[in-house]
């Protein structure tokens, strides 16, 4: 109390600022809308405080979302004692414990750290973004920019405080420069442009003084942690190749850094009932399709959506023609149904290529997510509608047949649904986004390999380099993963959420190749620190199967994607894949050029090369 | 690092859709069947290694998605096998016939000293039986290979075969060596 009695005015103050984490004391408040305010207390210390208090009122929801929210930087007005006595229930953090702060998405998150790291109090701003905050801790704090996240501003000092000038004081003890900070912040700065003279020219005389000094300094381990850094960029920029017997230094253009972005909430029943007009018809598509994108869809109307957005239900249909839809749907499935049902055996015995697809169904059904509740157990009757589903495609698509790898695309739609002429008609809908991936002579899945080829060539050369040096260039390894839309590789719950986000076609074309080269590079240090061969790497990419977390790989894979939109030697070849237009001054796609492995590999009927060789090199590899 | 294997041979499963391929894998490596087992996609491999006559031999083998259409990837895989397993279901009639175009996918992709077995799985379903035990012996012999009927659920004879067909590269590989150092010599 005696605290809060005190006079004290407010630097900055902003509305329509959602508490997102924060201290156990303050959970209930999670969530909830509030004001953030920046406190000097008139007192001795002039101490500086950071309090955020929830609004009064309660706000219905939907006017969140419009931009209402006033901003108001209060000219230093001193608060009186009436105005203040309130203030014990604010969160309120003291600028002496935060040490780093970080700001992203667009500036609309803002999150506050100690000096170990951890989160102390995280905002959003909901309406604007957080650059009058920003500039009122400017005003009152020197930071600097993180190397390494230049999303994170690590707060140098605070003039006014004593005790946070230690690391002032560690510069000043090297007795280098007369204005150490600034010489070292410059100098990191300086690493952006210039890496490699900025070092050398500068790392002599630090390291001397600081590893090779003549007295025994012990050094602040911020000061430590900036060389470091340095270093770390150093390695960071530049790439060694071993060629013959030089050492070519080879500068790799690089993308621009990786923004963050977070999950969004999944479409929630309210939100969609909203969407829709009186008579049923959905409107805004590309919203909908963006919040799908964004969060997924909840799942208590999961059921409903994916039948838009496996096109089975038409977005501008209202209620009435979509009755009318349904029921014809129904009538042209039993049809359909009836055609494969009534054939004699006979009829049968004459037609072997029915008989091979009817053979093959059978097997596949019974080796289809045997295992979760809802298709367990012999005689289960949902194993049977799989079955019937499967068997009616036959007669709908004929051609296409039946190829391993749809029972896998039919599963989760049947379990969700548990409905057949819904889940046939929304199978329909899948498959006809991938049903090139069924190509007789597999050209759809060539393609979409050597795509994801250069993609990751692009993205992370690296890695993509190391994948040609270890006869992976081919990335067959990712075969299953394309296929069947990584099914194999997540439970049901996380293939839903997943394929969900996929259908919508956004952010681009083709994403789900980045959702690949987000799972790869999460393993890259792996795969290459332990220098994986051609079989471990196969084996370590299929027993991920189960340990990838489907949000984490969104968000990174969408990450990935502005990385790549940015890019300043973003070429034609990838922006065809991606779909963006081109612009003519690169290079087209040309299989043989792009990726020799695979036009080897797709003609790879002429024999085994050279079979003694590769007799030899069997007995002599000593892989596992 | 070690060696812990005197030899490692890569050996390969091949054969139609549903007739085994993955069960008999899996018997021979963890000695055990399951009936909720998934169709396999793509190519995966299991390790066991095996004593032979006081070596260690690893044993890489490689399991495959039957289906025709996958052939152009499988056959990538084909490279640098020492041995095969060519697979057919006692039960499948279809199964039987189509071995003689797998023979032929293999002369077009793999080295023509690799050693090669036929196996009739699931032998156990006696009443199911479609294919005798003297048309899969008639054909091996047609194509001068040996032949085991299995079955990967009652766990018949898997792993005899796989010991077979190990022994068999075995002798290969020594007789070729020796042939070797004989030429080396002189
Ligand atoms: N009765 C019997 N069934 C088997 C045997 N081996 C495999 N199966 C069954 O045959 C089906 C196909 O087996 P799978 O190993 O997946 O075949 P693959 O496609 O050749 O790999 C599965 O339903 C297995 O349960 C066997 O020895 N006896
Ligand atoms: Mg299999």
């Amino acid at each position: 109390m005696e605290e809060s009695a005190e006079e004290s005015m407010d630097l900055c103050c902003q509305d329509g600022v959602l508490l997102t984490s924060a201290p156990a004391a303050y959970m209930n408040y999670i969530n909830t809308v509030g004001t953030l305010f920046i406190v000097e207390y008139l007192n001795s210390n002039r101490t500086r405080c950071i309090e955020w208090k929830p609004n009064d009122v309660t706000i219905d929801s939907e006017m969140q979302d419009q931009e209402w929210a006033m901003v108001n930087t209060v000219e230093r007005r001193t608060r009186t004692f009436s105005e203040t006595c309130s203030r014990s229930k604010y969160l309120k953090v003291n600028m002496i414990e935060v040490k780093s702060f970080r700001v992203s998405r667009n500036k609309q998150k803002l999150a506050f750290m100690d000096g170990k790291g951890e989160s102390l109090c995280n905002f959003l701003f909901q309406h604007s973004n957080c650059d009058l905050l920003l500039a009122t801790l400017k005003g009152i704090l020197r930071t600097a920019p993180s190397r390494r996240d230049k999303h994170l501003h690590i707060i140098l000092d605070d003039l006014q405080n004593p005790e946070t000038q230690q690391l002032n004081k560690s510069f000043a003890e090297l007795n280098l420069f007369q204005d150490p900070s600034d010489y070292v912040w410059g100098f990191v700065r300086n690493f952006h442009n210039k890496p490699y003279e900025t070092a050398m020219e500068a790392f002599a005389k630090i390291t001397d003084i600081v590893y090779r000094g003549p007295e025994h300094r012990i050094m602040d381990d911020e000061v430590h942690d900036i060389l470091n850094r340095s270093l770390e960029a150093i390695e960071n920029s530049t790439t060694t190749h071993t060629h013959d017997e030089y050492e070519v230094i080879a500068h790799v253009p690089k993308l621009p850094d990786r923004k963050d972005y977070p999950r969004g909430r999944p479409l929630s029943a309210d939100q969609w009932k909203g969407l829709k007009d009186p008579e049923g018809r959905v409107e805004d598509v590309e919203s909908v399709k963006l919040m799908i994108f964004r969060g997924g869809i909840s799942p208590e109307i999961r059921k409903e959506v994916w039948k838009y957005l496996l096109d089975y239900y038409i977005w501008d249909n209202t209620n009435t023609q979509r009755q009318n839809l349904i029921k014809q749907r129904h009538d042209e499935y039993n049809v359909m149904k009836l055609q494969w049902r009534s054939m004699t055996h006979i009829q049968e015995d004459n037609f072997s290529d029915y008989r091979e697809r009817k053979s093959l169904i059978e097997k596949d059904v019974k080796r289809t997510d045997r295992t979760i509740d809802y298709f367990e157990g012999d005689q289960n009757p949902n194993v049977l509608v799989l079955y019937d589903i499967l068997m009616t495609y036959v007669m709908y698509n004929f051609d296409l047949g039946y190829v391993q790898g749809m029972s896998d695309l039919l599963s989760p739609i049947l379990y969700l649904l548990d409905n057949e002429v819904d889940a046939f008609w929304c199978f329909v809908g899948f498959m006809n986004k991938v049903s090139s991936n069924f190509d007789m002579d597999q050209a759809g899945m060539k393609e979409q390999l050597q795509h994801l080829n250069m993609l990751l060539a692009f993205v992370e050369p690296e890695l993509a380099n190391y994948l040609k040096k270890h006869e992976s260039g081919n990335m067959f390894f990712c075969f299953r993963w394309l296929l069947v839309w990584f099914k194999r590789e997540f439970n049901m719950e996380d293939i839903m959420r997943l394929w969900e986000v996929l259908w919508t076609g956004l952010p681009c074309q083709n994403f789900h190749l980045l959702i690949c080269i987000a799972i790869l590079e999460t393993e890259k240090e792996i795969l290459m620190e332990n220098n994986y061969g051609f079989c471990e790497i196969l084996k370590h990419i299929n027993d991920l199967s189960g340990n990838i977390d489907v949000a984490t790989i969104l968000s990174k894979a969408e990450g990935m994607y502005h990385q790549i939109i940015e890019a300043d030697h973003l070429t034609d070849s990838v922006r065809l894949i991606i779909g963006l237009p081109i612009l003519g001054n690169t290079v087209m796609i040309d299989s043989k050029e792009a990726s020799p492995d695979i036009s080897e590999l797709a003609s790879s009927s002429q024999g085994a090369d050279g079979e003694e060789v590769c007799y030899e090199r069997a007995i002599s590899n000593s892989f596992l | 690092m070690a060696k812990t294997y005197d030899y490692l041979f890569k050996l390969l499963l091949i054969g139609d859709s549903g007739v085994g391929k993955t069960c008999v894998l899996f018997r021979f490596s963890e000695d055990a069947f399951n009936t909720t087992f998934i169709s396999t996609i793509g190519i995966d491999f299991k390790i066991r290694t095996i004593d032979l006559d006081g070596k260690k031999i690893k044993l890489q083998i490689w399991d495959t998605a039957g289906q025709e259409r996958f052939r152009t990837i499988t056959t990538a895989y084909y490279r640098g096998a020492m041995g095969i397993m060519l697979v057919y279901d006692i039960t499948n009639e279809k199964s039987f016939e189509n071995i003689k175009n797998w023979i032929r996918n293999i002369e077009e992709n793999a080295s023509s000293d690799v050693e090669k077995m036929l196996l009739g799985n699931k032998c156990e379903l006696e009443e199911k039986r479609q294919v005798s035990k003297e048309r899969g012996e008639q054909l091996a012999v047609e194509y001068g290979i040996k032949f085991i009927e299995t079955s990967a659920k009652a766990s018949i004879r898997v792993e005899e075969a796989f010991f077979t067909l190990a022994r068999d590269i075995k002798a290969k590989m020594e007789k070729k060596l020796v042939s070797h150092v004989y030429n080396d010599c002189f």
